[in-house]
């Protein structure tokens, strides 16, 4: 029985069955208003928004999950049963260690994951959990030729000074980062924030990291064949 | 200075021998040198520019292919690879330069790297396509390596692509992965070439489904590219 299984879950024809339905739900769910910008899911962590959505609006995202979550032990299986043979590459085990290494860094995020916006004029302040305040000193911008902003910034006064945040470059504090996503400067200049928490954030780069050597080990091992 | 694009894809329309198609590219390629010094970046915002970075790394990914032994016996090669890239070469000309300077979220190395290497993997999955109608049309066994050889290396650019724009995407919005349809198609064509590269591993039996599959894979690309940036609503539209 449970030798059945393995050799079941060691199956390349599984893998490539499991891809295909990935593929299949990802693009019937393209289509869905659920992936459209007004369908919340990008507004909340995933495993809330399943539990909430209705079924008809997410059902191919249930079925992605099932296809990801049996592709997962699939690769997995796969991997352990290539390293115990000899004189195998490493090169695509660590590409599936780092493809493994981001399922779960999104199950991580799917989990954990937090986002809130503010709009704040200079002055106002917010909260973090533990009721420390994150006051807004100062919003300044630059209006480019064309009348759109080239750039702004915000500078936030926290219990250890003072740090500014402008477009791509976040502050972090306590596990969360603080994002300026846009800048009104008149009548009074006003801020939007994003907080967020991305617990999986490290294990994806981890992730990459892995699956970026395997693929050059691999490239390499290819190259002149 | 369109009438550099304007010539390149001409002359990668007339590349049936290998020199007229160093010459396109090297027209392609002042082309967006060009708009780069004008602009200050890579040439990447909007369908005009994108699609004429598309055309020049096509070529740029072709050349070493057009100059491979082992595909010297396909004469239409170097000329199939001109046309498809003077195809997205001459799609770029209706559509106005956007001449802007760039929204400070996009003002990063991550969002150039990101882009430029999606378009080299994309070259890379057109090559690989054409070398799969080189091994149905009776090619030979060498067009079908050839053919896994640039679907693979476009796999590791466009895996790097999406590693960078993870990246990019954590510095600028909080979170490396959005829920939208460029997403999904980008997650899309990568699990296809995914399968793509496990298929090789069912032998010789499968080689006629492979060289399809790598045929089918280049309008996968486009459709992620063009389809989904022009009909779809997401945070990648032109």
């Amino acid at each position: 029985m449970l030798k059945k299984l393995y050799s079941t879950f060691c199956s390349l024809n599984l893998g490539l069955w499991l891809m295909t339905g990935v593929m299949a739900t990802l693009a019937l769910g393209s289509f869905s208003r659920a992936s459209s910008e007004s369908g919340g899911l990008n507004e909340m962590p995933l495993l809330f928004w399943l539990q909430r959505a209705p079924l008809g609006y997410s059902w191919w995202l249930w079925l992605c999950v099932a296809c990801i979550a049996v592709l997962f032990v699939n690769a997995l299986v796969c991997s352990i049963d290539a390293l115990r043979r000899k004189g195998r590459s490493i090169a695509p085990h660590l590409m599936h260690a780092g493809f493994l290494l981001i399922i779960l860094a999104h199950l991580l995020s799917a989990y954990g994951g937090f986002k809130q916006q503010f709009q704040l004029p200079q002055g106002d302040s917010f909260g973090f959990p533990d009721g420390e305040r994150v006051v807004v000193e100062r919003i300044t911008g630059q209006v480019g030729p064309m009348g759109m902003m080239s750039g702004y910034r915000a500078d936030l006064r926290l219990k250890d000074g003072v740090h500014g945040v402008q477009p791509n470059r976040p502050l972090f504090h306590q596990g969360y980062g603080i994002y300026i996503k846009d800048v009104a400067l008149s009548p009074v200049p006003v801020a939007l924030f994003e907080v967020h928490r991305e617990p999986g954030a490290l294990t994806a780069f981890i992730g990459a990291l892995l699956f970026t050597v395997g693929n050059l080990m691999l490239l390499a091992q290819r190259k002149g064949r | 200075m369109k009438w550099l694009l304007i010539t390149s894809a001409l002359l990668y329309v007339a590349s049936v021998r290998r020199p007229i198609f160093v010459a396109a590219l090297g027209c392609s390629l002042a082309y967006l040198a060009s708009r780069g010094l004008a602009l200050g970046r890579l040439p990447l915002i909007g369908p005009q520019d994108t699609l004429a970075f598309f055309s020049g790394a096509l070529g740029l990914m072709a050349l070493p292919f057009v100059y491979s032994r082992q595909i010297a016996g396909v004469r239409w090669f170097s000329w199939g690879c001109g046309a498809l890239a003077a195809l997205f070469a001459a799609l770029a000309l209706p559509f106005p330069t956007i001449n802007m300077p760039l929204p400070p979220i996009l003002d990063t190395y991550w969002f150039e790297l990101h882009v430029a290497l999606a378009f080299f993997a994309y070259g890379l999955f057109g090559i690989a396509a054409l070398l799969g109608v080189a091994f149905l049309r009776g090619g030979g066994r060498q067009a079908l390596d050839l053919q896994y050889r640039a679907a693979l290396v476009g796999y590791s650019f466009f895996s790097l692509s999406m590693v960078s724009g993870g990246i990019w995407g954590y510095y600028a919005w909080g979170t490396y992965w959005l829920w939208t349809a460029k997403e999904l198609w980008t997650s899309i064509l990568w699990m296809f070439y995914s399968l793509y590269l496990h298929l090789r591993l069912k032998g010789q039996a499968w080689d006629r489904g492979f060289a399809w599959l790598g045929i089918i894979g280049f309008f996968v690309t486009l459709f992620t590219y063009l389809g989904v940036s022009l009909l779809m609503r997401s945070s990648h539209s032109f």
